[in-house]
């Protein structure tokens, strides 16, 4: 693994509620996110994963502390346009961030602003359309898709800017499973075999089963850092963090205590069944 | 039968390009107290056919019975209806208004001519139903909630009218999953305690096959499967064509059997399968 392509150190910011109050969103918070990674980001609402998300393309500056995106600061204003070309960000509602009128000129948005030239931008829509697997609806009206190619759109939009880092805030939470299943297996595509590093905030446990790694928010600081098989090995204690076990380790776990000799780590449905048999 | 539908169907813009047959030729019927669940794919029809419970919609063919009685058919006082059968749609807190959350719950109520003594109580079994204490909410401002307590006081508001029937259309959809638990946990005591009749449209097919006695799974318009949520989870492959899934407790138990292995199927919760899988083991037949 190379070195880490985002990095904050000592993060802080802070929302002010009616003008007088202030919320701590983050907390001191300190993290790297290496090259090629898959990081699930999970915790309750109001624990600072979002707020996090937002600095780590800029949308957001410190209030303390410093985000370095492969070696860039945030802070630096000259930093910040090739800070949000290499770190797309996908939100929850994909009718917030379609802009165009078909699906091509959708994807192109991103290039024409950053003044591509028009041979390469034609180039770079047709193969994000390709990778998202919407080539044939290039000449479709967005509004007229379903939420999940919605969803692959607003990513295509986004890898046309060949970025090296994907941000996704929620993406699958106003979709249904196929829609869900579509998402996730084109963001697990794109990390595996065109090696973009992926940070993924969700609030469905079993979305993060296939994440290298797993941080957990609490209060604006991180709670556990860990792989799966850890996050989810009973250890920690996940519905005092307002979080919860997938229904297949949360088995695993109450087969294990109950004295059946299962190994530590089963995460999916094959895995128990293949140790069952 | 408490709502039935007679060959029910529903054409958005008909006579026009856009044309859409969302339900065709639907037959449900749901009894008093039941918790029933509908499942399926955006743009299967779920939200279409809950909309013709209170006549939101009219059906562009069939009949929609409350009772018995053809709710189009000329007799039926809509508005009364409505507060009979009340609806709660997707992100409800985007329809808070009021400055306090006393004003927002009271609103539907107060409409109905309810005031004093009458009226607090009201919003207070609102608000106590979906766990939030009266006196430390009431005089609160409902947009400095979180989101989940914004989603609670919605439902507040729909449970002071003291509907028979509560239809929740994806409630929990962008919540936490503490959240999720603390909402369908009153929904479930509501249906218990209250006798409330509960439809609960979802994508969710964990939180469904537990909660739900019956389940009505649409696909493009038409009603696909039906029956227990055992019945129905039973039904792998058709399910899967409908774009759902299966939950993973319910594909264990399926790919187990699948192996020679004699366990029950029509669980869904951890204890109940782990339950299973010891007795096996203890048999010595895994």
């Amino acid at each position: 693994m190379n070195g880490p392509i985002i990095e904050t150190k000592g993060l802080s910011y802070f929302y002010s509620l009616d003008g007088q109050r202030e919320i701590r969103a983050l907390d001191n918070l300190s993290l790297q996110i290496y090259e090629g990674e898959y990081v699930c980001l999970i915790g309750p609402n109001g624990s600072g994963k979002s707020t996090l998300a937002r600095h780590l393309n800029a949308l957001l500056l410190p209030a303390a502390g410093e985000v370095y995106v492969d070696g860039l600061s945030t802070a630096l204003e000259e930093n910040r346009w090739e800070i949000r070309r290499r770190v797309g960000l996908v939100f929850q509602n994909p009718d917030n961030q379609i802009v165009a009128t078909t699906v091509e000129e959708d994807v192109a948005f991103g290039l024409e602003n950053l003044g591509v030239e028009p041979s390469q931008i034609l180039k770079r829509v047709e193969e994000a359309l390709e990778l998202v697997e919407m080539k044939p609806l290039a000449r479709h009206a967005p509004h007229l898709l379903s939420g999940g190619q919605k969803q692959r759109l607003a990513i295509a939009g986004i890898l046309a800017m060949r970025p090296r880092c994907l941000l996704l805030d929620e993406p699958t939470a106003m979709l249904d499973p196929r829609g869900r299943r579509e998402v996730l297996a084109t963001v697990r595509m794109l990390n595996r075999q065109e090696k973009v590093t992926v940070v993924h905030i969700t609030h469905f446990m079993e979305e993060t089963l296939e994440a290298d790694r797993i941080i957990v928010m609490d209060q604006g600081r991180i709670a556990y850092s860990g792989t799966p098989e850890e996050v989810f090995s009973g250890n920690l204690d996940l519905e005092a963090l307002g979080l919860e076990m997938p229904p297949i380790p949360a088995l695993a776990l109450a087969l294990r205590q109950a004295g059946l000799p299962l190994p530590l780590g089963i995460l999916h449905v094959e895995q128990l069944v293949e140790c069952l048999c | 039968m408490l709502i039935e539908t007679k060959d029910l169907s529903f054409t958005y813009m008909p006579g026009t390009p856009f044309q859409v047959e969302a339900l065709q030729h639907v037959n449900i019927s749901i009894g008093q107290g039941e918790f029933i669940g509908i499942i399926g794919e955006t743009g299967s029809g779920k939200s279409t056919l809950v909309q013709h419970f209170n006549g939101l919609l009219k059906p562009t063919s069939g009949q929609i019975l409350v009772e018995g009685k053809d709710i189009w058919a000329g007799e039926t006082d809509l508005r009364a209806l409505r507060s009979r059968i009340s609806m709660l749609f997707q992100f409800p807190e985007h329809q808070l208004f009021e400055e306090t959350v006393f004003k927002d719950v009271s609103f539907g109520p107060r409409n109905l001519g309810l005031n004093g003594n009458e009226l607090v109580e009201r919003v207070r079994f609102g608000l106590e139903s979906m766990g939030l204490d009266y006196n430390s909410y009431k005089d609160r401002s409902p947009f400095q909630l979180s989101g989940g307590e914004k989603r609670r006081v919605a439902m507040a508001g729909i449970l002071a009218m003291r509907p028979q029937v509560i239809v929740l259309d994806e409630p929990t959809a962008g919540m936490d999953p503490v959240g999720r638990k603390q909402l369908l946990e009153c929904v479930q005591r509501l249906h218990r305690e209250e006798k409330l009749t509960v439809i609960l449209v979802t994508h969710n097919m964990e939180e469904v096959s537990r909660l739900a006695g019956r389940l009505f799974v649409f696909c493009r318009g038409r009603l696909v499967l039906q029956g227990s949520p055992a019945e129905v989870f039973k039904a792998a492959a058709p399910l899967r064509e409908t774009g759902l899934e299966i939950p993973a407790l319910s594909e264990l138990m399926l790919r187990l059997q699948e192996r020679g292995k004699d366990v029950r199927t029509g669980l869904f919760s951890v204890e109940e399968v782990a339950a299973e899988i010891q007795r096996l083991f203890r048999e010595g037949r895994l």
